[in-house]
């Protein structure tokens, strides 16, 4: 009879033993599939980046562009302005500048040395 | 206690401890997720921060670049117009040849450049000078300098007090007008062609030439 009941005891110990390993084996199982899902989620971070900095680099770029077409715009009607400026200014520094090449040759030739 | 209840007791108890184990587990498994999610959304942020700089930087770079360019177009167009009154003021001297300027012949123009050379080269000396006078091949043909004319140049200069002699020389200037008078020993000579005269006077000319140009 006390044998009966020591063996009934082992048993449920054995049985005490094997829930707490199975347990045990479960806990690795839970804690690698964080880790795998850790890993998903820096893969996916990575691929998010990696769109991101298209993304904004994109974004700045057209700006720029934007800003850089505006600036040449402006540029370009100043120079046509200064070239229409220049033009009815022409005659009058061409004149200037023929007089500047002679004023002292001229002088020269009226003077007495 | 029977042997019943004390099995159940074992059982109990290792269900008790399954339980804690497994539930530890899970709020680890979470924590190591939870952690994760904050550190990737704080690379995350620092990572927007960072693209965003560097995007910040190109715009920069790009703007800059166009004002940069802008300037050179406006450069281009001042350059382009001082280049067309150079251009055409060496018109209208090359036409001065045949109409003179400000009712002085060509030949009186010449005059004036060959005192002014001979005068450059003499200044400072007490030394008499034998100088030349070199002409383009159609200033010599049209003898709009003759001997003559140099001779009153001599004696004009003379008369200063520095003995000079002018000749004409035989050699030839691709011009379009003036002259180069020079030592008869080659070791000094002052260009006074039209090319050379706007050269030197460029620099200067530019100053007023953009005033005159630019200014409405």
């Amino acid at each position: 009879m006390a044998v009966e009941a020591l063996k009934l005891i082992r048993g449920g110990e054995e049985e005490g033993r094997k829930l707490i390993e199975e347990a045990k084996e479960s806990v690795a199982k839970i804690i690698k599939d964080a880790e795998e899902e850790v890993k998903k989620l820096k893969e996916k971070a990575r691929v998010d980046e990696k769109n991101l900095a298209v993304q904004i680099s994109d974004k700045y770029a057209k700006e720029g562009e934007v800003e850089e077409k505006a600036i040449m715009k402006d540029a370009e009607a100043e120079a046509e302005k200064l070239k229409t400026t220049a033009g009815s200014n022409l005659d009058s520094t061409v004149n200037c500048c023929v007089r500047k090449n002679f004023r002292t040759c001229l002088n020269f030739f009226q003077r007495k040395v | 206690m029977g042997a019943k209840e004390i099995v159940d007791k074992i059982k109990d108890e290792a269900n008790a401890e399954c339980e804690k184990i497994m539930s530890e587990a899970k709020e680890n498994a979470e924590r190591i997720i939870k952690e994760a999610r904050e550190e990737i959304e704080l690379q995350n942020k620092k990572f927007i921060e960072a693209e965003e700089r560097k995007g910040v930087e190109e715009e920069e770079r790009i703007v800059r670049a166009a004002r940069l360019n802008a300037r050179k177009v406006r450069w281009d167009a001042e350059e382009e117009m001082i280049g067309k009154a150079l251009d055409e003021a060496m018109d209208r001297i090359k036409e001065i040849k045949r109409g003179g300027f400000k009712g002085n012949s060509y030949s009186n123009i010449l005059t004036g450049l060959i005192k002014d050379a001979a005068m450059s080269i003499i200044a400072g000396s007490s030394a008499s000078s034998e100088l030349e006078v070199m002409l383009s091949e159609g200033d010599a043909d049209a003898s709009f300098v003759t001997p003559d004319m140099l001779k009153k140049i001599s004696a004009e200069i003379s008369a200063g007090g520095v003995n000079v002699r002018l000749s004409l020389s035989n050699e030839r200037i691709k011009s379009a007008g003036g002259i180069i008078v020079r030592g008869k020993d080659g070791k000094i000579e002052v260009n006074n062609t039209f090319e050379q005269r706007m050269a030197r006077f460029s620099t200067s000319l530019r100053e007023e030439i953009v005033k005159n140009l630019f200014t409405k």
